[in-house]
């Protein structure tokens, strides 16, 4: 068992890599955001309590770049559709590489209990990259549904990205060097919503404070959701007048479609060039501008007053004699 | 204890990288006995050996030794020693220094002492502008310097080169005589350039400023507050709350005769005010505020005219010259105009009929430049409120504060209070 199990891991290193491949078996997968924010939260919270206990008792999995956190996916196939629903946690033994049986069972007949639909459809794990242990796992797995999927979520914030890091790998039988072995290969997938899930998806990712009643973080929030939008859109108009100096100026070839496209957006712009509206605008700006001001006013006064309390209370001397003023203010 | 060649040479020697000028710091603090001042009348050859950029340090206590014993300067002193000093403070190199920053403010002191005793503050202006950025910590932090530095600028009548240093926000303040003479003067200088406002607020500075006894500059500084505030507000305000004892109960003592003339001021009538100054006059001269106290005179109209915007939308030139206790229309027309140009009231001439229309401020807050001018005051603003959050925080974490509060809160066990200071820490 040994030595096959070696020489898979030995070749499979290299495919490994390579699970660029596409896969071919023409399944559908549809992903719910509740299995991705499950995830998140279970390598934040394993990330933070290990933090918090030192080096101590890290989870699960190697602990060459922090530790990998690991769960089941279950959900509903239907023919060609592979719907991933829900997700919960597994213990990974870190001696033998395999997961908990018999916790996995137990998980298993609970959420049988609750969602009487829903089966294992595969696991999950975080990481940039597919390991070679991991097709050991996925092979463990492969008594509970023969073909199980793997999902991998990579922890890394990488802000040019645009994508969900997540990615949603299958096992499909190729012929590799003589001999078949199984290997990963990538999937396409969706992102499948329902109502529900996409106000508390929106609610999780907005993080408001408790008392989000008062008017001030309500505001907060606003203005931090335009802020945002705005600044992308300056981004992206950025990237669009770089783009057309650098064609005016020769280094790009001139593509009439792409003119034609910009033209047609920037015709789309609200644009008055009136006295009249120039004056409301600006006065509306001014009176905007001014009430910042004496907020700012405000604010500084306040927090003057609270300094000036502070160095009276630490630096009071009491009152003199002839009842001179003795505080500083 | 080193002969003074070995000393030059190692200064020249160890001026390279940070370690080496610590070390050679050492070995200069231990050179530093009366053995070597002793032998200081022969610093002056040595120095020709050393650079100021590169050797400061060394040039520094060299130069400081050979400027603090008076026998050497009336022996050496004059043009030569002028020149060096002046070259000494423009080149060199501003970390090195800050390693002895008294030895570098005596040496400024000399400077100034000298171009003073020469009669020539303008030499002196280049070389203490450089030193006062070289010796600073930071853009906000006041020294020494900067006094000597305006002083020297008001002697030689150029206020600009002080507007400078000036235009930088104090926020570290270590002698208070410092802040003192740094108000008085830069007051001074922005009188000198009609920047009444900001002289206002320098002279403020100087007269609220905590003190326990008494100073003759907050003395000045008073008579120049209330001739100011005579010309830019028509009025002397009283002292606000945060004023010393010290300073509300003497300083009007020591200043009879200008509240005496800001009371003077205040009934309105100017030949009254005009006789009041001419039978004091040796006296404001003797101060020398007489040219401040001939602009308050001439202020009177002013003041008048604007009283008027107040009552009437328009007025006539004869009726104006009358109120205004002028002797010809054509006077009347004359200041209006001034006042006018000077954006002091908003107001249109008439010249057919002769009367004069006074308008409201006709800013619409319309224009980009409003937008520029209210952007640039919020962004002030927000620097200062960062600036005053740090200093709160400061004071929460000082443990004369935290003692005080720790006490007040006895043995009571509110919840909420449960993670602030624990009161029997102390």
């Amino acid at each position: 068992m040994s030595a096959p199990s070696d020489s898979a891991t030995a070749t499979a290193h290299a495919p490994a890599s390579a699970s660029a491949a596409s896969s071919s078996s023409g399944l559908t997968f549809k992903l719910h955001p509740l299995v991705i924010v499950n995830v998140s939260d279970h390598h934040t919270r394993v990330k933070a309590q290990a933090a918090c206990s030192g080096d101590g008792s890290s989870s699960s999995g190697e602990t060459q770049r922090g530790s990998r956190v690991f769960g089941c996916v279950i959900g509903v196939q239907r023919g060609r559709t592979v719907e991933i629903f829900n997700s919960f946690e597994l213990v990974l033994d870190p001696v033998s590489g395999s997961l908990d049986r018999a916790f996995l069972e137990k998980k298993q007949e609970l959420y049988k209990k609750v969602f009487p639909d829903f089966y294992v459809l595969g696991w999950y794990s975080t990481g940039s990259d597919v390991r070679d242990t991991d097709m050991q796992i996925h092979k463990a797995l492969m008594d509970v549904n023969e073909s199980p999927v793997y999902l991998l979520l990579n922890p890394a914030i990488n802000l040019s990205q645009k994508d969900l890091p997540v990615t949603i790998y299958e096992s499909e039988l190729h012929v590799i060097d003589g001999s078949p072995q199984l290997i990963f290969v990538r999937s396409n997938y969706t992102i499948e919503t329902v109502e529900a899930e996409r106000i508390s998806v929106d609610h999780v990712a907005h993080l408001k404070p408790s008392d989000g009643g008062s008017a001030a973080t309500q505001l907060a929030a606003h203005l931090t959701g335009i802020h945002s939008a705005i600044k992308m859109l300056n981004s992206r108009a950025r990237v669009i007048h770089q783009f057309l100096v650098a064609m005016k100026s020769g280094e790009v070839p001139v593509d009439n479609s792409l003119l034609r496209q910009v033209s047609s957006l920037v015709r789309r712009l609200p644009a008055m060039e009136s006295q009249k509206f120039q004056d409301d605008f600006l006065m509306e700006y001014n009176d905007t501008l001014l009430m910042t001001y004496l907020a700012m006013f405000t604010n500084c006064s306040s927090t003057m007053n609270e300094l000036v309390e502070k160095i009276n209370t630490s630096y009071e001397r009491p009152a003199t004699r002839r009842g001179g003023r003795g505080a500083f203010m | 204890m080193e002969s003074v060649e070995a000393l030059v040479a190692h200064i020249q020697g160890l001026s390279g990288s940070p370690q080496e000028v610590a070390h050679l710091h050492n070995l200069l603090k231990q050179a530093d006995c009366e053995s070597l001042r002793a032998h200081s009348a022969a610093f002056v050859q040595f120095l020709a050996h050393l650079q100021p950029e590169t050797h400061s340090l060394g040039y520094l206590y060299l130069l400081e030794a050979f400027v603090t014993s008076t026998a050497n300067l009336m022996d050496h002193g004059g043009r030569d020693l002028l020149v060096t000093a002046a070259d000494f403070l423009t080149a060199c190199s501003a970390d090195q220094i800050r390693l002895a920053p008294d030895k570098f403010l005596n040496v400024c002191r000399v400077l100034k002492d000298q171009v003073m005793q020469l009669n020539m503050p303008i030499r002196g202006i280049a070389p203490l502008r450089a030193a006062v950025r070289k010796i600073q910590a930071s853009p906000e932090q006041l020294t020494p310097v900067h006094a000597d530095y305006l002083l020297l600028c008001l002697l030689a009548k150029q206020y600009k080169a002080g507007l400078s240093v000036l235009e930088d926000d104090i926020f570290e303040v270590d002698q208070p005589r410092d802040l003192f003479l740094y108000c008085y003067y830069g007051g001074m200088i922005y009188i000198g350039l009609k920047k009444f406002p900001k002289a206002l607020e320098l002279l403020h500075n100087a007269v609220t400023a905590p003190m326990s006894s008494l100073n003759a500059i907050a003395v000045e500084a008073y008579k120049k507050y209330i001739l100011v505030s005579l010309i830019q507000n028509g009025h002397v305000p009283s002292f606000p709350k945060y004023t010393s004892s010290t300073a509300q109960r003497s300083l009007k003592n020591h200043t009879q005769i200008y509240v005496d003339l800001s009371t003077c001021y205040g009934n309105g009538r100017y030949v009254e005010l005009e006789s009041f100054i001419l039978s004091n006059a040796e006296r404001f001269q003797s101060d020398n505020n007489l040219g401040l106290v001939k602009q308050v005179l001439s202020s009177m109209y002013k003041r008048n005219i604007q009283r008027l915007t107040q009552t009437y939308l328009t007025l006539s030139l004869e009726d104006i010259a009358r109120s205004a206790q002028l002797n010809t229309p054509k006077e009347a027309e004359m200041h209006v105009l001034r006042m006018i140009e000077d954006g002091e009231i908003h107001a249109t001439i008439n010249q057919k009929d002769g009367m004069v229309s006074f308008h409201e401020d006709p800013e619409q807050y319309k224009s980009i430049e409003m937008v520029e001018h209210i952007d640039s005051s919020i962004q002030r603003l927000t620097a200062l409120s960062k600036k005053l959050t740090s200093i709160d925080e400061n004071i929460s974490c000082d443990p004369a504060y935290l003692m005080k509060i720790g006490r007040e809160r006895g043995a009571r066990f509110d919840y909420d209070d449960f993670d602030s200071v624990p009161h029997k820490y102390f």
